[in-house]
């Protein structure tokens, strides 16, 4: 018989298993990644798509603005 | 009024890191300083805020006649807004950002029911050759970029809000979670779960 370790269900920031803990782990760190617009390897259609997402995001040069307070 | 300058956010290595617990003590000095009406404490924490607020807003709002002009009005009356609202800003224990991002949550919300989509002038002619990448690439990135935003849309409101918040504005899973207000340990299971939800979703989409 298989035990999995449980933390109490239901409640956001439970972890069903051992895996998952491991998968919540890594989906953060990818994620790290590419909030530091480092490239990722792989072929995960998500994370590409957000990749394309941050690249389109910031392609493009600023026409707007930089604000100061007048004096 | 507040002087209205050029800025850039393109040079995507200036503009977003992850927090860190001293990064976020600084803030909340820099903060307190800003909203007793230090003008040097004012630049910079709107200087800090504005490349996160215009990711955020051009994320949600996209491209407009293949410009993100009407997004970054949006991230700019952000800052006029945040700028209006600092001298009654009152610091009740949560992070600067969850206020700013309150407020862009708004003005996004506010922009996409207004829908407005007026004639929007083209960008002056460059004086070189355009080292960005060429019209295929642009074409393909765009069409991945959009496709992005259409899947995203499909998500419930706070995985949405989470994924662009964590990724495309580069905010920790700690500051995400101040601005959604969820702990840092809820919000790394609901990105996960989110992700999850996006991959679906992108799946059936290439079976379909």
């Amino acid at each position: 018989m298989t035990m999995k370790r449980r933390r109490t269900a239901g409640l956001p920031g439970s972890y069903g298993d051992a895996d998952m803990e491991g998968d919540v782990t890594r989906t953060d760190a990818l994620l790290d990644a590419l909030a530091r617009r480092e490239a990722l390897s792989g072929t995960d259609a998500a994370l590409r798509l957000l990749g394309a997402l941050v690249a389109d995001v910031d392609s493009q040069r600023l026409s707007s603005v930089s604000i100061t307070p007048s004096t | 009024m507040p002087n209205v300058t050029e800025g850039c956010v393109a040079d995507a290595a200036t503009g977003v890191r992850l927090a860190t617990r001293s990064d976020e003590s600084d803030l909340r000095e820099l903060t307190s300083l800003a909203v007793q009406g230090d003008r040097t404490a004012i630049e910079s924490l709107l200087g800090q805020l504005r490349p996160m607020v215009v990711r955020y807003c051009r994320a949600r709002l996209g491209r407009v006649s293949g410009q993100y002009h009407i997004a970054d009005d949006v991230a700019q009356e952000v800052c006029i807004a945040v700028l209006s609202a600092l001298p009654r800003y009152r610091d009740m224990g949560r992070p600067f950002a969850s206020f700013v991002f309150g407020i862009a949550s708004h003005k996004v919300a506010d922009a996409l029911r207004s829908s407005v989509r007026s004639a929007v002038p083209t960008q002056d002619l460059p004086d070189g050759p355009d080292e960005g990448p060429g019209p295929e690439e642009t074409v393909v990135r765009y069409i991945e970029a959009q496709h992005a935003r259409d899947l995203l849309a499909r998500l419930p409101d706070t995985q949405r809000e989470l994924l662009i918040l964590r990724v495309v504005s580069g905010l920790s899973a700690e500051e995400t979670g101040n601005v959604l207000g969820m702990t840092p340990g809820a919000v790394r299971v609901a990105q996960h779960r989110a992700l999850a939800r996006l991959r679906q979703l992108a799946e059936l989409e290439s079976i379909a």
